[in-house]
């Protein structure tokens, strides 16, 4: 399939750089653009748009990461930074506004209870999304 | 944003409200430009796309510096740039041992002036040279250690024997570097030219072609300098090693080999009576190996964590090779039986390879390796004159350029400046390795000399444990720099040393003058209350001068009404017909008449010589004479679409704006008129804010 836009979502977790590498792998056939987009989740006891200092040079410096990992796997990243009460609303808004035909998610190897645990963002994105949502989750850690 | 409320023009990120599909999904998003990325505490990092050229020319410009220099580097990757032991010695002691190639013959020569019978005092003076390179080696390290900040002789000198000292060893240093570019490239050509006679009589052109390549390789970085030049420093060391391991085990072994002749070997009586003058003329020729071994503790700051640990490593590294080459050859030369060429048409170098292995391919690795050693040996003065120069600028005893780092993190200026100071040296004396080698190595002693008793001083005063120890290292190194010194300046007066005597004085002047002028600027820059309030200036008094009344005359009128009330206009005619005519075309333009019913005054001169600039420069004295405000010229200047149209136009408004510089009490405005904005007349309504 020849898709145009591939949605990244960054949490800057463990997975992050693989999940970079998978996308520009995707993207080379079609030439797809990627956007990799990190949400700052702002509590509710605070304006929307307050601004963070800490999550901000957070959110910067892993979108930064992620565009030199894109950069030396042979492709290019645009990035966005956004602020929101929830990641995975934002994220779904995001990939319907851009029109996004992919959204490429990141899981880190967690086990919750003796299951591997999704994360509710990605369980939210995944069922949420208006495009074709691919999770990818990262190796058992031997 | 509230109405009338205009946006912060220097905030660069923009935060957009978004209502998601859901009710109440709303977020931020947080749009930030391109061309600069948010860092640590709010402040803003330029990426490489707000330094990326935005016009053709600016791409090509840009292509050509990327093939010749390489790619920039950021500030955080000069610790990658900074240098092994293993490339450090190659960068920072090629001079020293490279020197172990030609030190043997310089003391041979003189020697051999008073007779080849006296040939085997060059052993006992390659070991007095050894000797005073042992106590330099052990005070430099004294050096390196108490300022790992580097600047070497320079640091030492000035804080322990005050301002004047330092200077005096940093301008020693300095012309030292440049010799040091200059000798070294000459003497490499000079070693080619034995191969290719025909370069010969080009000598001059080869080596400042020598010279530009070695300031591009420099200009390069550091550590990319320094694998380039890694190789052939390597190449000469293991191949003089191998060399005279394989001469010793011969002449050890009793199969001595008979000494090759050169064509012109000098005779055994000789034309000089023997003496005590002559011992020191081939101590002082010999010593000529010592110089560039202050390279080390004057570049410390290059060399990797711990700097100081590795620096004197390397220091001791470089001593060492240079004691075991110099000492390897002058005592195979003497014990084969080498006497040198009269005429320098075959080096005692090549003389004792091939004695020892004939000309075969080991002769010629050894030849080639020498050659190439000696023309990167100029690389230890890229090295170290732009990092005392850097060293000397942050101290405002040299322009400010000299302190900023290229894009590769070099210190661009420095190289430029050594290269073309060390060109025009090198042909003013017409790339003649004899001529310049006299005014060689005085630098270096008269640094040595002061740096020593520098630290004597210091120990003396600091009094950490073991001073007795460092004080007597020191003392002996003062004692015995000073000595060479003497030697080296009075036996090479008359052959041109003179000359650094002459021009030493004369850049300790500079320097101190240079710094003179920056304390003069800071005093009177400084802010003596750190709370120091904005002062409120008087509304000036705005002229602007038209040459026309068109759009370009409309829009610098409409910025002056905009900052002060009182604006006038200035015309020059250039007859009494032309003023008349400008009069009656300003006094029908309604728009000099502005909102609240105040008219903007129009001054007419007339010009009968067609002077523009000088009469309004008068006009402006005598508006000044009257009125304390300060005086504020609006200059429109009209700014065609390419730049080559600009000589299409009178450059009237960069004349002014040059002529104005220098005014006191001034201050100038440009508003410049760009030839694409014809559509938009005075401002453009869509940009206003709503």
């Amino acid at each position: 399939m020849a898709y145009k836009l591939i949605l990244v979502p960054l949490a800057g977790s463990a997975v992050d750089p693989d999940v970079v590498r998978l996308a520009v792998t995707i993207a080379k056939p079609s030439k797809a653009q990627i956007v990799g987009v990190h949400v700052i989740e702002v509590r509710w006891n605070m304006a929307l748009d307050a601004v963070l200092e800490a999550e901000l040079d957070k959110g910067e410096t892993l979108l930064a990461a992620a565009a030199a990992v894109a950069q030396q796997a042979g492709g290019h990243m645009d990035t966005e930074l956004l602020q929101a009460r929830e990641a995975s609303a934002a994220i779904i808004d995001t990939a319907r506004e851009r029109g996004a035909d992919l959204v490429l998610m990141g899981m880190p190897y967690r086990k919750r209870l003796g299951r591997v645990s999704v994360g509710r963002t990605v369980e939210e994105v995944y069922l949420g999304a208006p495009c074709a949502v691919l999770a990818y989750r990262q190796e058992e850690p031997g | 944003m509230t109405e009338g409320e205009e946006p912060d023009p220097s905030s660069l990120e923009e935060r957009r409200a978004t209502t998601g599909q859901l009710p109440g999904n709303r977020y931020v998003r947080i749009v930030r430009p391109r061309e600069f990325r948010r860092g640590h505490g709010g402040i803003y990092r330029a990426t490489s796309e707000a330094t990326a050229p935005k016009t053709g020319a600016g791409r090509l410009y840009d292509s050509v510096r990327r093939v010749l220099f390489g790619k920039p580097l950021t500030t955080e990757s000069e610790a990658g740039e900074r240098l092994s032991k293993k490339t450090g010695l190659a960068i920072l002691a090629s001079d020293n041992i490279s020197s172990s190639a030609y030190a043997t013959e310089e003391a041979m020569r003189v020697l051999a002036l008073a007779g080849t019978g006296v040939l085997f005092l060059t052993l006992p003076i390659a070991l007095a040279v050894v000797g005073v390179l042992a106590i330099v080696v052990l005070s430099e390290s004294r050096v390196i250690r108490a300022y790992p900040q580097g600047g070497g002789s320079y640091a030492v000198a000035k804080e322990n024997l005050g301002t004047i000292p330092g200077l005096v060893a940093a301008s020693a240093l300095l012309i030292d570097y440049v010799l040091t570019v200059s000798v070294s490239t000459a003497a490499g050509v000079a070693a080619i030219s034995s191969f290719i006679p025909a370069v010969h009589d080009q000598r001059v052109m080869w080596s400042l072609l020598l010279i530009a390549l070695l300031a591009v390789g420099n200009l390069r970085g550091i550590r990319e300098s320094g694998v380039l030049f890694a190789g052939p420093t390597y190449a000469y060391m293991f191949a003089m090693i191998g060399l005279i391991a394989f001469g010793v085990f011969q002449v050890v072994t009793g199969n001595a080999p008979s000494a090759a002749v050169p064509l012109d070997p000098f005779g055994e009586t000789g034309t000089e009576v023997f003496g005590i003058f002559l011992i020191l003329r081939a101590f002082a020729s010999g010593a000529v190996g010592l110089t560039g071994s202050e390279a080390i503790a004057n570049g410390t700051p290059n060399f990797q964590k711990p700097e100081s640990r590795n620096a004197v490593i390397t220091l001791v590294i470089m001593g060492t090779t240079f004691a075991v080459l110099f000492l390897g050859i002058t005592f195979l030369a003497t014990t084969i039986g080498i006497v040198p060429d009269e005429f320098e048409q075959e080096t005692v170098n090549s003389l004792l390879t091939r004695s020892l292995v004939g000309v075969g391919p080991y002769y010629y690795l050894v030849q080639i390796s020498t050659a190439v050693l000696l023309l990167l040996a100029a690389n230890t003065g890229f090295t170290g004159f732009p990092r005392l120069a850097w060293v000397l600028a942050n101290d405002r005893f040299m322009p400010r350029q000299f302190a900023f780092r290229g894009e590769r993190l070099a210190f661009s200026t420095g190289i430029v400046s050594l290269a073309l100071v060390a060109a025009i040296v090198l042909a003013a004396f017409g790339g003649s390795v004899t001529a310049l080698i006299p005014l060689y190595t005085i630098g270096v002693f008269l640094a040595f000399t002061l740096s020593q008793s520098g630290l004597v001083r210091r120990w003396w005063r600091l009094r950490p444990r073991a001073w007795q120890l460092s004080m007597a290292i020191n003392t002996v190194g003062a004692i015995v720099t000073g000595i060479t010194l003497l030697i080296v300046a009075s036996t090479k007066f008359a052959s041109g040393a003179w000359m650094v005597l002459l021009v030493l004085p004369l850049l300790v002047w500079t320097l101190f003058s240079i710094n003179r002028h920056y304390r003069s600027v800071a005093d009177a820059l400084v802010l003596e209350d750190p709370d120091m309030r904005l002062p409120r200036p008087l509304a000036p008094i705005v002229i602007v001068p038209i040459a026309r009344l068109d759009r370009a005359a409309l829009q610098a009128l409409a910025f002056a009404t905009s900052i002060s009330p009182h604006v006038r206009a200035v015309h020059i005619a250039t007859s009494e017909r032309s003023g008349v005519e400008f009069q009656r075309r300003w006094d029908r333009w309604g728009g000099r008449i502005l909102d609240g019913g105040k008219e903007i005054k129009l001054d007419v001169i007339e010009s009968p010589f067609r002077a523009l600039i000088q009469p309004l420069l008068s006009y402006f004295d005598r508006i000044d004479e009257r009125d304390p405000r300060p005086i504020t010229v609006v200059i429109s200047e009209f700014v065609p679409r390419h730049w080559w149209e600009f000589i299409l136009h009178s450059q009237t408004a960069f004349r002014l704006k040059a002529a104005l510089l220098f005014r006191p009490h001034t201050i100038v405005i440009d508003v410049p008129y760009h030839f694409r904005d014809t559509a938009d007349l005075v401002h453009d309504h869509s940009k206003e804010p709503h």
